[in-house]
């Protein structure tokens, strides 16, 4: 459904079919403005979009800048005079029960979060769309193997495998990581497999097939490259789920140990000072929900933008 | 047709969990550290330790100790827990309950709310049904599910005092008779009802917590079902014969709108599932997502390893469950 139309279908772009180097130049001009009309319909059009973009974006800025610009040292304490101060303009968010700056620690600790986002999918979307690719290319016997052994991890709830194995392989934010790949790649595996067995049906494939190109050529620079903006959208959203679960992980005290500004680490902490200082757990949990709520948002635009049959609702 | 499929999906049962079991035996076999040293205990003799090993056949090879494993696994012989010293399937039996109860009333929330409120949503598109439909499940998907635990229980218990903090009832009061193993059920077939009122008092927060970000899922793919559906040809048709707007919108358009909706319960059991684990720590529910927590947390490898097969056999069984109810509501569908 979606898949078909995400990924439109171009010409072989770049490759020399019957000698030319090119095979239109029109046609790339018209899909250049076909791009630009696209992208003012994505953010101009629609201020929730924009909203999302504004949001990932401060994300970003403070995952790099973050520890830099902070007001305080995240890992200051100072339980004499400054234990579980209500917000306030020295401590816009308020401080925890060892004195530190809440503000300075949720800054500091999107980095944290990107970071495993980051490692997490890039290994999740490597891995699944090498096993998507080979199942979907080969099919036959080669397809029914590698799709069953995905569909196996997909048997369980992703959370609960996730916590299943972080909690046997220990308690750090490295294992977290390892956990969450391997609940998040088989998605990507069974994405681009839907989407290569779409792809490599249509003419420009068969063209290429019939004019002898060879095997890994046409998987790699023609039925590949296609199915890229579908795993984009995944991957948008996929970013703020990364991001949900290792917080939740951290929470039950697997993944990002104290004094870890981590968010989860701070709101498992924090869930014990909840009556008296209610700005604790709110503010990195805002946090989290803003950033979440920012990748969703924007992998849903792209969708929308990609994919105009759902622009139509 | 039905029986071929059933017979298909139960091959595939065999083999999933088949899977399952290795991965839930090696997981619990390449523990770092010496699983027997683990349950002796650090100030346990070195004879102590050999002990165990040789009891639990910790020497044998690991073929062999997989073919024990899965026998004892058929058997429900699950292992002791380290920490309540008792056999884990013990446990589960004594806390799965609290979980079913909270999770069956999530789903039954999440399902009543969120299908109304999509239907609404689609029908008055653009207008505030719509914007707080669409606040819901743009919230619901990004909030974690443990910060709004511990908001609902600040705002309710720690802010109004409405409502009681965690705990299935109050602690030293008596569950009522055991019939069915959910209180709420039990206390109305006994007549019970203060128990009854106390009961459902604690069930509240716990399953409007973890009920909304499934009720943010359903809300959200009613929406788009029934956005779908209602520019179909055969909508239009049925409005100019000057069928009613009430029987055209629940009549026609529903029936065929809930479709996906159903195909995503299998997805609505495991956010469920895993929500438990979450929610239950924040509200004391002695459930066994709270059971699995305290065992992860005290590094208690049969009771984490047995809570995660059982959690997954109940997923699997339930999106079989999906499947077959799919099947029958859609006759165009054939699985082929």
């Amino acid at each position: 459904m979606s898949a078909e139309q995400a990924a439109p279908a171009r010409p072989l772009s770049a490759e020399p079919v019957a000698g030319g180097r090119r095979l239109d130049t029109a046609e790339s001009n018209r899909e250049r403005s076909q791009l630009k009309r696209n992208l003012h319909k994505f953010l101009v059009q629609n201020r929730l979009n924009l909203v999302g973009l504004v949001i990932v974006v401060v994300f970003f800025l403070l995952a790099v800048f973050g520890q830099t610009i902070a007001p305080h040292d995240p890992y200051a304490q100072d339980i004499t005079g400054s234990k579980l101060l209500g917000p306030s303009l020295s401590h816009p968010m308020g401080t925890d029960e060892l004195g530190r700056d809440l503000l300075s620690r949720v800054m500091t600790g999107t980095r944290i979060s990107l970071q495993v986002a980051a490692v997490v999918l890039t290994f999740a979307v490597t891995f699944g769309t090498l096993i998507g690719s080979l199942a979907g290319y080969f099919g036959g016997i080669v397809d029914e193997i590698l799709m069953r052994f995905t569909d196996m991890f997909l048997a369980f709830p992703a959370l609960i495998l996730a916590i299943a194995i972080a909690s046997t392989l220990g308690r750090e934010l490295v294992w977290t990581m390892v956990a969450l790949s391997t609940v998040f790649w088989p998605w990507y595996a069974r994405l681009v497999r839907a989407q290569i067995l779409s792809i490599r049906e249509r003419d420009y494939v068969t063209a290429g097939e019939s004019v002898g190109l060879s095997g890994p050529r046409l998987l790699f620079r023609h039925i590949l490259p296609n199915a890229i903006p579908v795993v984009i959208i995944q991957l948008t959203l996929d970013i703020g789920y990364a991001i949900l679960a290792t917080s939740s992980l951290s929470f039950i005290g697997l993944g990002a140990q104290p004094p870890s500004p981590e968010w989860g680490t701070m709101m498992s902490t924090a869930r014990n000072y909840f009556r008296e200082a209610w700005w604790y757990t709110t503010f990195p949990g805002l946090a989290l929900t803003l950033t979440v709520f920012a990748f969703n948002i924007l992998g849903d635009g792209l969708q929308d933008a990609l994919d105009p049959r759902s622009g139509q609702r | 047709m039905l029986a071929r499929l059933i017979v298909r999906r139960l091959f595939f049962l065999v083999f999933v969990l088949f899977g399952l079991s290795v991965v839930t035996f090696s997981l619990s076999h390449i523990v770092p550290g010496d699983p027997a040293r683990l349950m002796a205990g650090p100030r346990a003799s070195a004879s102590t330790v050999d002990k165990i090993r040789e009891r639990y056949g910790l020497n044998d090879p690991l073929p062999a100790q997989y073919v024990n494993y899965v026998q004892g696994v058929l058997r429900l012989d699950l292992g002791d827990s380290f920490t309540t010293r008792r056999p884990v399937r013990d446990d589960l039996a004594r806390y799965l309950p609290a979980t079913l109860e909270l999770g069956f009333f999530a789903f039954i929330l999440s399902t009543v709310v969120g299908v109304p409120l999509g239907v609404l949503s689609a029908v008055k598109r653009d207008k505030w049904p719509d914007h707080i439909a669409r606040f819901v499940s743009i919230s619901g998907l990004a909030m974690p599910v443990f910060w709004l635990a511990i908001m609902a229980q600040f705002l309710f218990f720690g802010q109004l005092g409405w409502l009681p903090d965690g705990g299935r009832l109050p602690i030293g009061s008596d569950p009522p008779p055991n019939v069915t193993t959910l209180y709420t059920v039990d206390a109305l077939l006994a007549g019970e009802w203060g128990t009854f009122a106390t009961a459902v008092r604690h069930l509240l927060l716990p399953t409007i917590v973890l009920a909304y970000g499934s009720l943010a899922v359903i809300t959200r793919m009613v929406r788009g079902g029934m956005l779908e559906v209602l520019n179909q040809d055969y909508i239009r048709t049925a409005r100019a014969k000057g069928v009613a707007q009430k029987t055209v919108v629940v009549g026609h358009a529903l029936k065929n709108a809930l479709l996906p909706t159903v195909t995503s319960l299998g997805l609505q059991i495991g956010l469920l599932l895993s929500g438990a684990f979450l929610v239950e720590i924040v509200f004391s529910w002695p459930g066994i997502g709270r059971y699995a927590v305290e065992a992860i947390q005290r590094l208690d490898y049969n009771a984490t390893m047995a809570t995660t097969l059982i959690i997954a056999f109940v997923f699997v069984m339930m999106n079989l469950v999906v499947d077959v109810l799919y099947l029958f509501l859609d006759p165009r569908i054939t699985y082929s």
